[in-house]
């Protein structure tokens, strides 16, 4: 660690890629052609559940101007199954349709007008089946099946031990426990308990899924592809079509959002088996009511019991947690264990027993959105812990306080100590929330905190390259989707280098040219491809000091480096001149590599997390007693990051990730009824907008450089989004006494639940 | 059938079908990649574009209603090299994230100084209530706009 | 979808031309102006005419005339209307109400003819216009009729226009000048849960500080988007005529009991019927109230989060 001020690390510079945002040159996938390109349109089941007697595409074939036509039938070329837990997703039905929406046919044509008229001339033959459309619907006995067969497991480690029940929709089971909850809880002085909804909600990436794919003449594979994690797109497709891993490449340009929506393969594999069936690039771009239609967030009915003792120490939690994952179980199994390994929060419990299913339901399939499993349980969780602080009579922050995890304290065997200071995230945000002071009669406040694991074990790997003028290129594959990592990436090389920030270049990622990264999620990047890139940076300076330490015939430890320059005691260096020396001419260039991969662990989770997302959240709102309308009007949060290395582009994330928060909670639900989604589009889905965000909202940061990634850093982007809901349910509670338990909390159930109060005394 | 607008200040006589939209015209035909389908139904913003300085979904807007008319796009914002005071401040107050609603916000915002150049921050979120931003929380769009109209006093 | 399909396009440059060709086409044509719904339909393949008759050139369609009402031609945008000087110094309310339809780009393109041909039941200006003695006038081959706009909106989507008619203008009969008015629409969604326009025209209000005779001598309060069409709350309008000014508090709560009583809401993604029927008196209540604090010249500020008040 350089004892000198940092120069780039921890300043709030414009991204990297802002100029090409506001002049309207980045691009993204639908930006993007190719010669002989073809448009892609898919024909979706109408139904939650029928049978596909029979898809016949042969008029759509033959009209003029379309170059393919297929089915699920017509894939008996390669594997048709993908997915990272289960490989139980078809890349089109096949047999069965399992939800509304679910892609039974596809046409690559001349253009997308073309595509749309062979759609028509598509005719299948449905035999309508009962859906499955809620938890209650298919965890009942005798429930519709959404899976007959046992599909087979997906390609992650921590998944390897999936644990289905048979013969039911479960496909994933988790268990955790330590200590006696029956006991602890029959002996607690304060028992609460109570059961919590979240809805199904869409991420709202304003650019739905899309990719580009060509196969060459040698039979290799090109994707241009808006995915969070080229790599894990990339196994799938070689699993799929049996071609090697480095015949398959995935480029990323910009992605217009993410969110956990585009992580692991959605329209990928469907893109490459039409542009194979054309013999042509194919280009397929789904619209926003298409995207509902390709994945959420697991819906979650959670029941959790907690016990304190008198004097506020909490001493048991329970948990049984039933998430909604939809028809195909895409990620979902490890939200669900994800979720559920942190169902006690930030604090020290001795007695716990949690448990979670995963369960199929015959709708769009449930995957990651940030918070992945977390967001579900904090609500109830935080929610519980206000209920519990009335019975006892404490302040709800002091309670909190009381019971969180110190920092160094374990949390779960074999897992990452508690690597930040909880107690200072709390302080601040009680501060500037104004916590103890008086506030407005018409105003109410409410606290809640989250904690989460990042995923483990992952891997990521990094290259840096020093070329011939001193410039420098970062290679990574960690992808772009507006949370700012192509900018932190070049901070972090630019620092390690001591090069100023625009002569480094983050290339896009590109499985043929930047190294393996497992994935853009779970706030990891800054921690992990980000120290794998000072690693990378690291060694290039290593070489570039010996190759000019011996030369000089000194030791690297006299040398120094400074904006681009080698200083010696007697003499300095461009690095120009230390390349030029070291090759004997101007060319070459000096190459570094950085691998993180920690590796498995006896951690419960099978890796220990490489930092702990820490946060708390602090609503004041008031409410429209007489349309039950809540606004927030002031929000605080507080991150743990270890050290922002861009303070500037961690704000906006943060900003972004509660206005993002306070749409479920307050105004997102995808509604189905008879077996149908009510409202998949945005005219009757309601998003936050402008006027929605808080009057003052305010994102700070604790930085105590604890972390293990560059600089002392950790992660952050989803510590925003979790507290928001039951920060604004508990400030409601305090504000009205109602406690509401189903999101969101729409000015209508809040105008039920305020009628429904018992006179205050 | 054919069409002549001024797009981006420059004159262009355009081959376009009858049923042709906007947005499909300035994206394929002319190239300029800056305005998006997002939602594609008015809702979003995010293919705005301006006509004869008035904010228009893309989307949903005949192409051949532009003939006669001026077109602005974000391509055409900056004066050369030179930043629009829009562009500068979006940057500065770190108001672009994933940037795909980034030409749309940039857009309105123009027209909205355009008609009024020194908005209170009601008058913006008025303005922008139909441009929609799941990145950024609005905030620092807002911040933004604002400061860019200051800056042009 | 989001390409349209072919159509051609037909672009009269008189009413009777246009007439002509609905005429002659039928059902393969449809009237475009703004096309902000038309062209989504389309799109949606909900709706796929052959012929589009534009209405834009046609004299007289793009004008907003004075007389003894005020007459706005079908294919006046929302922004004209907005804009106008004559609609602020005629009836600065329905100026105020365009401000917030939809948003800003649908403004910039809409028209007060497509939307009120269009009568979708959460229409702000089919709400608005029912308090103004609003008329709308058909044209066709076969002549030309005035309908009272309640007559012709008949339920959602459907209007009495004849599929050879054209709308052409929509006439206002704008308040006397001692009438306070207020709008009132609230909602989560695009389209809001419901809508409230109230006008109250008081007697004697020229006094000052004198007269004490300032009573309702005409109330009308128009409630949009709780049923087929919006209608004009008749009953709780009653309520109110002859009420004092000052007395118009007490007197709104019942006329806002009584008009949520005479709606008959439907349970769907704005609400469930019960909860839409208690807003209607909450609103008629709020809208009452502003337009009461208007009638005695001040401008309330009060705002309710998820609702405009213009």
């Amino acid at each position: 660690m350089s004892a000198r001020p940092l120069r780039v690390v921890g300043q709030p510079v414009p991204r990297v890629d802002a100029l090409e945002k506001v002049t309207g040159r980045a691009r993204y996938v639908t930006d993007l052609t190719v010669s002989g390109m073809a448009h892609a349109k898919v024909l979706r089941s109408p139904y939650a559940h029928a049978r596909v007697r029979r898809v016949d595409v042969t008029r759509a074939r033959v009209l003029p101007g379309v170059f393919a036509a297929i089915a699920g039938a017509d894939l008996t070329w390669c594997d048709p199954y993908y997915g990272p837990a289960y490989r139980d997703r078809p890349v089109l039905a096949i047999d069965v349709a399992r939800y509304e929406g679910e892609p039974v046919a596809a046409v690559a044509a001349v253009d997308e007008a073309t595509a749309e008229a062979a759609l028509e001339l598509i005719d299948v033959d449905y035999e309508p089946l009962a859906p499955a459309m809620t938890l209650e619907e298919a965890l009942a006995p005798g429930a519709p099946l959404v899976h007959t067969g046992q599909p087979p497991a997906g390609h992650f480690a921590d998944l390897s031990t999936l644990r289905p029940q048979p013969g039911t929709n479960v496909c994933h089971q988790f268990h955790f426990a330590r200590g006696d909850t029956a006991a602890a809880l029959s002996g607690a002085d304060v028992v609460v308990e109570d059961a919590y909804r979240f809805p199904s909600v869409q991420h709202v990436a304003l650019e739905p899924h899309a990719v580009l794919a060509a196969w060459d003449e040698t039979g290799g594979l090109t994707l241009w592809a808006s995915t969070q994690n080229p790599y894990s797109v990339r196994v799938e497709l070689a699993k799929m079509f049996d071609v090697p891993l480095a015949r398959i490449r995935v480029v990323v340009p910009h992605l217009g959002g993410g969110f956990g929506s585009k992580t692991y393969a959605k329209l990928e594999p469907l893109a490459a088996t039409l542009a194979r069936a054309a013999g042509r690039p194919v280009r397929l771009a789904a619209s926003i009511p298409e995207a509902f239609q390709t994945v959420r967030r697991c819906a979650s009915r959670v029941n959790v019991r907690v016990g304190f003792r008198r004097d506020g120490t909490l001493v048991a939690v329970e948990c049984a947690a039933d998430y909604d994952v939809g028809a195909y179980a895409d990620i979902g199994p490890r939200v669900v264990q994800k979720g559920t390994y942190t169902a006690t929060g930030p604090y020290r419990v001795p007695h716990v027993r949690l448990e979670s299913r995963a369960v199929y339901t015959n709708t769009t399939p449930g995957g990651a959105f940030r918070g992945f499993g977390v967001p579900q349980l904090a609500w109830a969780l935080e929610s519980l812990f206000d209920v519990a602080a009335d019975r006892l009579s404490r302040d709800p922050v002091d309670l909190r306080r009381q019971n969180f995890l110190a920092h160094g304290e374990e949390f779960a065997p074999g897992d990452t100590p508690i690597d930040g200071k909880l107690e200072e995230s709390l302080g601040r945000a009680a501060e500037a929330i104004g916590w103890n002071r008086t506030g407005a009669a018409d105003r109410g406040r409410g606290i809640a905190a989250m904690l989460k694991a990042s995923v483990a074990p992952t891997v990521s790997e990094a290259i840096v390259r020093l070329h011939a003028d001193g410039s420098v290129s970062v290679l990574a594959s960690a992808v772009e989707m507006g949370q700012g990592t192509r900018t932190v990436l070049a901070q972090i090389a630019a620092e390690v280098l001591s090069v100023s920030l625009d002569r480094v270049t983050v290339v896009q990622p590109d499985t043929a040219v930047t190294p393996y990264d497992q994935t853009t999620s779970s706030s990891r990047s800054t921690a992990m491809t980000g120290r794998a890139v000072q690693i990378a940076a690291e060694d290039v300076r290593e070489q570039l000091l010996a190759v000019v330490a011996q030369r000089l015939g000194l030791a690297t430890r006299d040398l120094a480096l400074a904006d681009g320059v080698v200083v010696a005691p007697s003499r300095r260096l461009t690095y120009a001149e230390a390349l030029a020396l070291r090759f004997g001419m101007s060319g070459g260039e000096l190459i570094g590599r950085g691998v993180i991969a920690p590796g498995r662990t006896a951690a419960p989770l099978g890796g220990s997390t490489p930092f702990w997302e820490m946060a708390v959240g602090a609503a004041e709102v008031s409410v429209d007693e007489e349309t039950g309308a809540v606004r927030v009007e002031r929000y605080v949060s507080v991150a743990d990051v270890g050290r922002a290395i861009n303070p500037l582009t961690l704000e906006g994330q943060d900003e972004g990730g509660v206005v993002q928060g306070l749409g479920h909670t307050l105004l997102e639900e995808m509604l189905y009824a008879d077996g149908h989604l009510l409202n998949g589009t945005l005219l009757v889905y309601r998003v936050p907008r402008a006027d929605d965000a808080p009057s003052e909202l305010e994102c700070r940061f604790v930085e105590n450089a604890d972390g293990s990634g560059p600089f002392g850093a950790k992660g952050a982007g989803e510590g925003s989004l979790i507290p928001v809901s039951p920060a604004v349910a508990n400030a409601l509670a305090r504000l009205t006494g109602v406690r509401l338990r189903d999101l969101p909390l729409t000015p209508e159930r809040v105008w039920r639940a305020l009628r429904a109060r018992p006179p205050r005394a | 059938m054919k069409i002549r607008v001024i797009v981006n200040g420059r004159a262009r006589e355009l081959e376009i079908d009858v049923h042709a939209l906007l947005l499909d015209v300035l994206r394929d035909g002319l190239d300029l990649k800056g305005a998006k389908r997002s939602c594609d139904m008015q809702v979003c913003g995010a293919c705005t574009v301006l006509v004869d300085g008035l904010a228009v979904s893309a989307c949903t807007y005949l192409a051949l209603e532009a003939d006669g008319r001026s077109v602005l796009t974000v391509e055409g914002l900056a004066d050369g090299e030179s930043l629009h005071p829009l562009q500068r401040a979006f940057i500065d107050a770190g108001a672009v994230q994933c940037g795909f609603c980034t030409s749309g916000m940039l857009l309105t915002a123009r027209a909205m100084l355009a008609e009024n150049a020194k908005p209170t921050r009601a008058d913006v979120l008025h303005y922008l209530r139909g441009s929609l931003c799941r990145c950024t929380g609005y905030r620092k769009i807002v911040d933004a706009v604002l400061a860019a109209a200051e800056n042009a006093r | 979808m989001t390409v349209l399909r072919p159509f051609t396009l037909h672009r009269p440059e008189t009413a009777e031309e246009a007439c002509a060709l609905l005429a002659g086409l039928g059902e393969d044509a449809a009237a475009y102006a703004g096309g902000t719904e038309l062209l989504l339909l389309m799109k949606l393949g909900l709706l796929r005419p052959r012929h589009l008759v534009d209405v834009k050139r046609i004299g007289g369609f793009g004008d907003i005339s004075d007389g003894a009402q005020l007459t706005i031609g079908a294919a006046v945008t929302h922004r004209a209307v907005e804009q106008s000087a004559l609609v602020r110094s005629r009836c600065s309310l329905v100026g105020s109400v365009a401000r917030h339809v939809a948003n800003v780009r649908v403004r910039n393109v809409g028209t007060v003819g497509g939307n009120l041909a269009f009568a979708d039941p959460h229409s702000d200006l089919a709400t608005l216009f029912l308090t103004l003695d609003s008329a709308v006038e058909l044209v066709s081959s076969r002549g030309r009729r005035e309908l009272p706009l309640a007559e012709f909106v008949r339920g959602p989507w459907e209007t009495a226009r004849a599929s050879d008619e054209l709308l052409a203008s929509v006439r206002l009969t704008p308040w006397p000048s001692e009438t306070a008015a207020a709008y009132v629409k609230f909602g989560v969604h695009e389209r809001p849960t419901l809508a409230v326009a109230a006008a109250l025209r008081v007697a004697g209000a020229h006094d000052g500080g004198g007269g004490r005779g300032d009573r309702i001598v005409d109330a009308r309060i128009a409630v949009g988007c709780v049923g087929p069409r919006p209608t004009r709350a008749a009953a709780a309008e009653a309520r109110l005529t002859d009420v004092s000014i000052t007395d118009v508090e007490e007197a709104a709560r019942a006329a806002s009991d009584v008009a949520a009583a005479s709606v008959d809401p439907a349970d769907d993604l704005y609400g469930s019927a019960d909860y839409k029927r208690e807003m209607v008196a909450v609103f008629v209540r709020r809208a009452l109230r502003i337009a009461a604090a208007r009638a005695r010249g001040a401008e309330p500020g009060e705002r309710f989060p998820h609702a405009v008040v213009a």
